[in-house]
């Protein structure tokens, strides 16, 4: 099966994925916040996060897990819309985003985009 | 209308009030948006004789029309202003993500007029416009700012999708030196825009919104996006070079030329093992960052270590490390990546910070200034001297005052203005003008003063991405650089990033443009848009006091052939090559628009 792998390490934050993802769900338009991806910003490291299932209540999990001498805020990597966190919600409809996994073949389009390596599609 | 927003926020500071303006689509069309769109309003409003730090003056951010649009590097926001350090025009380009915020945030343009009675802070956050006290701010560094307000809006979701654009220390403190610095880049050619936005008492500038943005065509303008994207990717300056280093990769080619100064423009020999690439990789593990929809991404950032810091900071760019570097006889990059974070925490220009230090080392040099009267032992290769005046300047403090004043008052004020290196009071860019021609020639005529980035024409000067051409050749350069001005006002108006034309030719914008805009413009119509933009600052120059005698080059660069290095021999033609260049732009010999020349462009009436 098709999926997007995502190295953090190669993401230059440029958000080249959010546009793409915006014009091709969204007739002629540009707007990160109705995207399905997203570039969440930690300090000097970038992160993109694919939009998940919709929850409709906040969770419980650990918010930070350290691995190695990095630290990693997971409520800003969770893959969920959720109330605790405005993101993944439609800008203009407020519906919840969920990634559909648009264009293939060749490859969705946030990874045609992505220029640094840092989205790509594998399959196993 | 596609692309733009069409609104445009004027904000009056005195009277703590602000004003929602529609943008007219004839003016669009006339100069494109951005720098373009920008000249025109700020010359229809502000007399060109006004003071740079009166209330009269004005400061104008505007984001080009593609910004935001994930047109490839489309997120240069453009900040025009008159300014304080040369009196010409100033027209910052902001890189990052601030730009394209903006038009999220719902507005083209920014105008801010006035002065308020305290320092504030405006914010425009989710449709709220507010200017906020920033009496909390004052003093502080600008990623002190960033971090506190963004602590102070107290929502982690939305603080992460804010962008500011601050003034340093020294903005505030109205050093003609000072720049703005956006999400802790430097912004380019900004020198003397610091210090007119601190005399507003503005002490920066928030935004973040959830607008959309409207392209015409959207499913041709994808695919035009991945035609570029391959072309980049097959481009070895953009896709290795550029991706790999930053613009830190042409201090070795312009040192094979002889285009590297070294202590301030008056030697050519350096050793390269300590500056070079390779140099740059064993000191630094490199980290890309792009500005917004960039897939170049030639910002690197890194882990600073110095004695005196150990932290976040950014790789020394080219202009890094020739201005604060080299020129300064610097050679140590850990030194010079300090001064260049200093430069970006304190809110300097490192181009004229660089300039102003270089022409004190030369002063002491030539025993015209003892270290004792300027109270710094300023020397040709002092690195840690050269942190320590850096810091002090900014913040005024000691017997810093009258470097601050910048390179051509230090000069004038021993009695040396020969030593100053610089055109229509701005410091040169770190290039050598008596090894590249056309560069040399642009520099003489920027309406901007001596900066690289407003006529980019070493891309086929010494890199030949497009044509092979020799640097220490005259043949043909007037041409070229008239043609790399008006290609880069028209950029600049559309709000995109100048470098990719190292790996685009100009006419590959075309198709991105009209799919985006929904206009059907040829390679030449932009180009006489650009030619426009181009005369109209020049037009408001001239208003300004300046004048054709101001096109030239410093006497170093006329009378001195360069003594030693890889240029030896080498002089700048300016003489020669100026008559032709005002015969192409339509000038007449003393360098004025003739009639038909503005009657051609549009401009009789402007």
């Amino acid at each position: 099966m098709a999926r997007i792998k995502i190295d953090h390490s190669k993401c230059t934050g440029c958000r080249h994925c959010e546009i793409a993802c915006s014009l091709n769900h969204v007739q002629n338009t540009a707007n990160p916040r109705r995207a399905r991806i997203r570039v969440m910003r930690d300090r000097n490291r970038y992160y993109p996060v694919i939009a998940g299932p919709f929850v409709d209540a906040a969770c419980t999990s650990k918010l930070f897990v350290e691995v190695g001498d990095l630290q990693y805020d997971m409520c800003a990597l969770c893959r969920a819309s959720c109330p605790e966190k405005p993101y993944f919600i439609e800008a203009e409809t407020d519906i919840p985003l969920k990634c559909d996994f648009c264009g293939i073949p060749p490859s969705p389009s946030c990874v045609r985009w992505c220029n640094s390596g840092a989205l790509e599609l594998v399959e196993d | 209308m596609y692309g733009s927003v069409g609104r445009c926020l004027r904000v009056n500071l005195t009277e703590g009030k602000h004003r929602i303006e529609e943008i007219g689509p004839e003016d669009q069309e006339k100069y494109l948006g951005g720098r373009g769109l920008g000249v025109k309003i700020f010359r229809d409003e502000v007399s060109p004789e006004v003071d740079p730090l009166s209330t009269d003056n004005k400061l104008i951010f505007v984001s080009g029309p593609l910004v935001g649009t994930g047109a490839i590097t489309g997120a240069s926001c453009n900040v025009i202003t008159k300014s304080s350090l040369g009196s010409t025009l100033a027209c910052a380009k902001m890189r990052g993500h601030f730009g394209a915020e903006l038009k999220f945030a719902g507005f083209d343009m920014i105008i801010i007029e006035g002065r308020a009675e305290f320092p504030v802070i405006l914010s425009i956050i989710d449709n709220k416009i507010k200017l906020e006290p920033g009496l909390e701010y004052w003093g502080r560094t600008t990623s002190e700012t960033e971090e506190l307000f963004k602590k102070n809006l107290g929502n982690q979701w939305v603080s992460r999708e804010t962008f500011l654009v601050s003034i340093g220390p020294a903005g505030e403190n109205l050093l003609p030196l000072a720049t703005i610095i956006n999400d802790r880049f430097l912004s380019v050619g900004g020198a003397g825009i610091g210090a007119v936005m601190g005399s507003k008492n503005l002490k920066a500038i928030a935004v973040q919104g959830r607008h959309s943005l409207r392209v015409a065509d959207g499913s041709r303008f994808v695919q035009v996006i991945n035609t570029m994207i391959n072309k980049l990717n097959s481009a070895p300056l953009t896709s290795q070079s550029m991706s790999q280093w930053g613009t830190a990769f042409l201090v070795g080619l312009c040192y094979q030329k002889g285009i590297l100064p070294q202590n301030n423009f008056s030697t050519g020999i350096l050793s390269l093992k300590n500056i070079g690439t390779e140099a740059l990789n064993s000191a630094f593990a490199l980290r890309s960052r792009s500005c917004f929809a960039c897939p170049v991404g030639c910002i690197k950032k890194t882990e600073l270590k110095h004695p005196g810091y150990e932290g976040q900071g950014m790789v020394p760019t080219y202009l890094a490390i020739g201005s604060l570097g080299v020129n300064c006889g610097v050679n140590d990059l850990t030194t010079i990546g300090m001064a260049s974070m200093l430069c970006a925490e304190m809110g300097l220009d490192p181009v004229a910070t660089g300039g102003t230090l270089a022409t004190a080392m030369e002063l002491i040099d030539n025993k015209a200034a003892s270290p004792e009267e300027l109270k710094f032992d300023l020397r040709f290769g002092n690195g840690e001297e050269m942190l320590r005046a850096i810091r002090l300047m900014a913040t005024k403090k000691g017997h810093a005052r009258r470097l601050g004043q910048g390179a051509r008052a230090l000069a004038a004020a021993y009695n040396r203005p020969d030593l100053f290196m610089g055109v229509k009071g701005l410091s040169l860019a770190p290039f050598e003008p008596r090894a590249i021609q056309g560069l040399g020639l642009h520099f003489a005529t920027c309406n901007y003063g001596p900066h690289h980035l407003y006529g980019n024409t070493f891309i086929d000067e010494l890199l030949n991405a497009h044509e092979k051409l020799d640097p220490w050749d005259i043949e043909g350069k007037p041409q070229l650089v008239k043609d790399y001005q008006d290609a880069t006002a028209v950029t600049d108006s559309l709000g995109l990033c100048s470098w990719p034309l190292m790996g685009l030719k100009f006419k590959n914008y075309v198709p991105l443009v009209n799919s985006c805009l929904g206009t059907s413009h040829s390679a030449d119509d932009l180009l006489v848009v650009g030619e426009r933009i181009w005369n109209l600052e020049r037009l408001f120059n001239m208003e300004a006091g300046f004048s054709g005698a101001d096109d030239c080059l410093p006497d170093r660069f006329i009378n001195e052939p360069v003594q030693d290095g890889p240029g030896t021999g080498q002089i700048s033609r300016i003489p020669e090559m100026l008559p032709e260049y005002y015969r192409l732009r339509g000038w007449d010999d003393q360098g004025v628009p003739l009639p038909e020349t503005r009657k051609t462009l549009g401009l009789e009436n402007s």
